[in-house]
């Protein structure tokens, strides 16, 4: 065997996967070539390494968390979205998720025929009136049933409401406002979250700000509370700071909040 | 009792709403993880941190574990990204100093403390992916099918990468055991860097 051939077989060797008739002639080689050899001690070396024990801090620290996370998902569920009154066809009639996403495939429908129709009319002024009217009722619609999904009693259909909120390009200030009524007061805390992950998106709004901010209550779960401050330091935003004073101050909060609220001060002076 | 319980079995036991069963896996992981970082890092109070936010993010993607997984390859793919996702928050890249090494628990004799303490900075000196994949294989022990899974690359990558390492960690080894004069053996220059506990 030579060294080429060796090196090949290294990685197998120190796994232990090596076939016997091969471990015997790489261990020959071994014998007979320093350079081989030393590779494998070193290898040998790197196990004697000495572990390393965390300070009991750490632990400390997983307990508050859990400790938070439990707290924050015992809550009963609570209904804390106001209905929204601008709905009335659709919300009366108790339409579920997917009569919603009919009425918007009805819509998509409606335009693709319009279009169709209209694209042979010689009256092109009149035809692209009819597409800018139709786009505006499209958008309307859409934000129709993300703000009516955003109230199903279901968490995991509100978490779906914020998930196709998030592929969207731009937000209308309706949808954002409701975004921001979920990332304050949702019963769950995962749609909670999901909120604040589409909203982050939307951080250069100075709107969207001064709502992350307000959402930085104490009685915010924990959970949120950190994920939020780690977006504050993300987009840097320094007039945070004062905030993340009177959290990492207050005495009623979670210490691994407090504690994150520091290290966020620290890092965004 | 808990040893009867697998991480697959506590893991699923957390996703379908027994958080409290996390602490055993806690117990299990915080110190290998703990290690992990710390050697890639160079940096304990990094490493705790990461190790919290690894914890964290279980219970944030909890639903996201698949059950017919193993778990250790699932932890340590959230440990990886925990720990790019902090480096990339950090741009410049923290060099290593000798301050940042942790303190030498004590072995049984000075020459065996230098030579782990020289192992340390020779690692330490490697670019992070080759440190990373000799952490791996060796200190955290994964197979190389599951460090492939988790650089998703190919298992043959992964022995390529580990050999490229093994090779790179030698010379800085044996450049930094040249650059020792012969008389520094007992309370040479290249002391065990303890901080003050």
């Amino acid at each position: 065997m030579n060294c080429e051939r060796f090196d090949t077989l290294l990685p197998d060797y120190l796994a232990g996967s090596l076939r016997h008739d091969d471990e015997d002639r790489f261990e020959s080689h071994m014998e007979q070539c320093a350079r081989c050899k030393e590779a494998v001690a070193l290898w040998n070396k790197l196990a004697e390494l000495p572990q390393e024990q965390p300070s009991p801090a750490l632990r400390a620290r997983f307990e508050a968390m859990l400790e938070a996370h439990q707290a924050s998902h015992s809550e009963a569920p609570r209904d804390l979205l106001p209905r929204h009154s601008l709905l009335p066809f659709l919300a009366g009639g108790g339409l579920t998720r997917m009569a919603a996403s009919a009425a918007f495939a009805v819509v998509l429908l409606v335009a693709g025929f319009a279009a169709g129709r209209y694209s042979i009319a010689p009256a092109q002024q009149q035809l692209q009136e009819e597409l800018i009217a139709l786009r505006g009722e499209m958008t309307g619609m859409r934000q129709a049933a993300f703000l009516l999904m955003l109230q199903q009693p279901s968490a995991s259909d509100r978490l779906q409401a914020v998930a196709m909120g998030s592929q969207a390009a731009q937000m209308d200030p309706q949808v954002l406002a409701a975004l921001m009524q979920s990332l304050r007061s949702d019963s769950s805390v995962d749609v909670r979250l999901a909120a604040l992950n589409t909203l982050a998106r939307f951080g250069s709004q100075p709107t969207v700000r001064e709502g992350l901010l307000d959402a930085l209550q104490p009685r915010q779960s924990p959970l949120v509370q950190v994920a939020l401050i780690d977006l504050l330091v993300e987009m840097r935003d320094r007039s945070a700071v004062p905030q993340l004073q009177k959290v990492s101050q207050d005495p009623n909060l979670n210490p691994a909040v407090r504690q994150r609220a520091e290290m966020a001060i620290r890092q965004l002076n | 009792m808990s040893k009867l319980h697998s991480d697959e079995e506590l893991m699923t036991q957390v996703r379908n709403g027994a958080s409290e069963r996390l602490g055993v896996l806690f117990d299990r992981y915080q110190t290998p993880l703990f290690n992990f970082y710390l050697r890639l890092t160079g940096s304990r109070a990094l490493s705790e941190d990461l190790v919290q936010e690894v914890f964290v993010r279980i219970l944030k993607y909890r639903q996201s574990y698949n059950p017919a997984n193993p778990f250790r390859p699932w932890i340590y793919r959230i440990a990886r990204n925990a720990r790019t996702d902090h480096a990339r928050k950090q741009h410049p890249e923290t060099e290593w100093t000798p301050e940042m090494s942790p303190p030498v628990v004590p072995i049984d004799s000075a020459q065996k403390q230098q030579e782990a303490a020289l192992l340390h900075r020779a690692l330490m000196q490697l670019p992070e992916e080759k440190r990373e994949v000799l952490i791996l294989s060796r200190l955290q022990e994964l197979k190389h099918e599951e460090i492939a899974g988790l650089l998703g690359c190919e298992v043959g990558t992964v022995k390529v990468r580990v050999h490229r390492a093994l090779q790179d960690l030698k010379a800085a080894y044996q450049q930094l055991q040249a650059a020792i004069p012969p008389n520094h053996g007992r309370t040479g220059q290249i002391p065990p860097h303890g901080v003050a506990p």
